[in-house]
C-alpha cells in the first residue's frame, strides 16, 4: 500500500466518527446545539504523518465539516492546515497523552470558535458580535466541544493509530 | 529539528499564499469544492438513513396482530374518507381550471409532490437544517417549497446528486409572507427565521402585524401561506402564535413568535413540492439564445 495515499485511508478511518458526532447532534436537534470533534481528529495523525501528508488531511476534515453547513467556504479548513503545519513543526508538544489531550482541547475550542464566528458574522444586523447572546451561545459550544475533545481523543487515537499501523505510516519518534 | 521548523515556516508563507489564492478565485471553484465534499458524505448519510429506516421497520415488525390489525382498519376508514374528499376536491378543481380559462386569469403554481426521508438534522445557532435523501437526480430545485401534508416545515435551499439540504422554517435563512387567522383585512406580514438560542426550542418571528390586528378571543391564531411569490402554495400551516403578539418597540407595528406547525426536530418523512412549469424568475434566468423566438433572432 502506496504510503502517499496514507491521508486519505486516515480519511476514510476518520469520517465514521465525524459522522457519529453528526448523529451525535442530530439526536439533540431540539437543543439547538452542534457538536464538534474535528479539531482534535488531527491530533494524532499529526504525530506520525509528514507535513504534507498532515497538512491535506486536515483540510479534508475541515472540508468535510463545511460541507454541509453555511460556514464561510475554507474558514475551518484552513484554519486546521494551519494548525497542523504547527503541530507537526512541534511535535514534541503532542508526544504524550496529556500534551495531546491539551492539544486537542485547544485545537477543538479555536477551530470550534472559528466556525462560530464565521458563521454568525452572517447574522450580526440581528445578534452583534459582543451582546449577551452571541457570547453565550460561543460559551455553550465552546464548552461542548472541549467535553466532546476529552471524550473521543483516547477511542479516535487508537483508531486512527490502527489505520497509520496498517498503513505502515512510521511511528512517532521515526516520523521528520 | 531545526530543519523541521524551518520547512514550517516555508509552509507557513504557502499557507498565507493560498488563502489569499482562495479568497481570489471564482465562486464556482469553491462551490465545487463544496460539492465535492457533500457528495463525499451523501452515501454514508443514505446508509444512516436506510439504517433508521431498517429499525424502523423491525419496530413495526415486532408490534403484536391484533395492534396491526386496528392500525389497519383506522387506516382505511381515514382513507374512505380521504377518497370522498378527493372525489370533491376533483370536481372543484374543473371547475376553478375553466373559470380561470374563461376569464383568461393566470393559472396558480402547480406542484408535483416528492416524498423524502430525512437523513439527518442539522442545528445550531446559526442553521436549523435537515437534509433530506432526495436531490438532483429527483428533480428538487433549489427553493423548493418541503412540507408535511398541510404544514410548511422550510424550503429546500441547496441540492446535491442525491441529497438537499433544507432551511427550516425557524432558520434564520428563512423568510416568507403569510396571513393570519382572523385578520379580516388579509394584511400581509412577513415570517423570518432567527438566530436560535441553544438548549431552547427554535422560533420565529412574525413582523410587520398592524397594530389593528387582534388574535381571535380563545384561540392561538394560526399563521398560513398567503400563496404570493409563486413559491409556496397558498392556506399551508407555517405555525401559531402561541405567546400572542405584542408591539414593537415605535409601537406602530407588532410582531410575535411562531411556533412552527410541525416537531421540526422529529420529522421523519417530508414532501417536497417540485413546480411543474418554471417560475417567471427561472424563466428570466435562463440563458435568452434557447428560448428566443424565431421572429426575435
Amino acid at each position: 500500500m502506496s504510503l502517499s495515499w496514507a491521508w486519505f485511508f486516515l480519511v476514510l478511518a476518520t469520517f465514521p466518527w465525524l459522522l457519529g458526532v453528526d448523529l451525535l447532534s442530530d439526536a439533540l436537534a431540539t437543543s439547538g446545539v452542534c457538536l464538534f470533534v474535528s479539531g482534535a481528529a488531527i491530533i494524532a495523525p499529526c504525530r506520525r504523518l509528514r507535513r504534507w501528508q498532515a497538512v491535506l488531511f486536515a483540510a479534508c476534515v475541515g472540508f468535510l465539516f463545511e460541507a454541509l453547513r453555511p460556514i464561510p467556504d475554507g474558514s475551518l479548513a484552513l484554519l486546521l492546515v494551519g494548525a497542523a503545519i504547527y503541530l507537526t513543526a512541534h511535535r514534541d508538544e503532542i508526544r504524550d497523552m496529556p500534551k495531546m489531550f491539551w492539544a486537542a482541547v485547544l485545537v477543538n475550542g479555536l477551530a470550534c470558535t472559528t466556525w462560530f464566528v464565521a458563521a454568525g458574522l452572517a447574522h450580526l444586523k440581528q445578534v452583534p458580535l459582543f451582546s449577551l447572546h452571541f457570547l453565550g451561545q460561543w460559551l455553550v459550544h465552546l464548552l461542548l466541544a472541549t467535553i466532546m475533545a476529552v471524550l473521543l481523543l483516547v477511542p479516535l487515537t487508537l483508531v486512527q493509530n490502527f489505520a497509520m499501523d496498517k498503513v505502515g505510516v512510521p511511528q512517532p519518534d521515526e516520523a521528520t | 529539528m531545526d530543519n523541521n521548523r524551518q520547512g514550517a515556516k516555508a509552509s507557513y508563507v504557502a499557507l498565507v499564499f493560498f488563502i489569499g489564492l482562495w479568497m481570489l478565485v471564482p465562486s464556482a471553484v469553491r462551490r465545487f469544492n463544496r460539492e465535492a465534499f457533500a457528495e463525499f458524505q451523501a452515501p454514508a448519510l443514505h446508509l444512516v438513513g436506510k439504517g433508521r429506516d431498517l429499525a424502523r421497520y423491525w419496530e413495526l415488525k415486532s408490534r403484536s396482530p391484533e395492534e396491526l390489525a386496528a392500525a389497519s382498519r383506522d387506516l382505511a376508514r381515514i382513507n374512505a374518507a380521504l377518497e370522498l374528499k378527493i372525489h370533491t376536491l376533483d370536481d372543484a378543481r374543473k371547475e376553478n381550471v375553466r373559470l380561470r380559462e374563461l376569464l383568461r386569469y393566470p393559472s396558480s403554481t402547480e406542484f408535483v409532490t416528492l416524498v423524502a426521508r430525512v437523513s439527518v438534522r442539522e442545528t445550531s445557532s446559526w442553521w436549523q437544517r435537515i437534509i433530506i435523501r432526495k436531490g438532483r437526480s429527483d428533480g428538487v430545485v433549489p427553493g423548493c417549497p418541503v412540507v408535511f401534508g398541510d404544514r410548511v416545515i422550510g424550503r429546500v435551499s441547496i441540492v446535491h446528486l442525491t441529497t438537499s439540504e433544507v432551511d427550516l422554517v425557524t432558520s434564520p435563512s428563512f423568510r416568507c409572507t403569510a396571513f393570519l387567522e382572523g385578520d379580516e383585512q388579509n394584511n400581509v406580514v412577513h415570517v423570518s427565521g432567527g438566530a436560535g438560542l441553544s438548549l431552547t426550542a427554535p422560533r420565529a418571528l412574525v413582523s410587520i402585524i398592524p397594530v389593528e390586528y387582534n388574535p381571535p378571543a380563545g384561540q392561538i391564531a394560526k399563521v398560513m401561506t398567503t400563496g404570493l411569490g409563486g413559491v409556496f402554495p397558498a392556506h399551508l400551516t407555517l405555525g401559531t402564535l402561541e405567546s400572542g403578539v405584542h408591539s414593537t418597540a415605535e409601537k406602530h407595528l407588532q410582531e410575535g413568535v411562531l411556533t412552527p406547525a410541525k416537531e421540526l426536530n422529529f420529522i421523519q418523512e417530508v414532501s417536497v413540492l417540485i413546480p411543474k412549469y418554471p417560475t417567471a424568475g427561472e424563466i428570466l434566468l435562463t440563458p435568452a439564445d434557447n428560448s428566443k423566438p424565431e421572429e426575435f433572432r
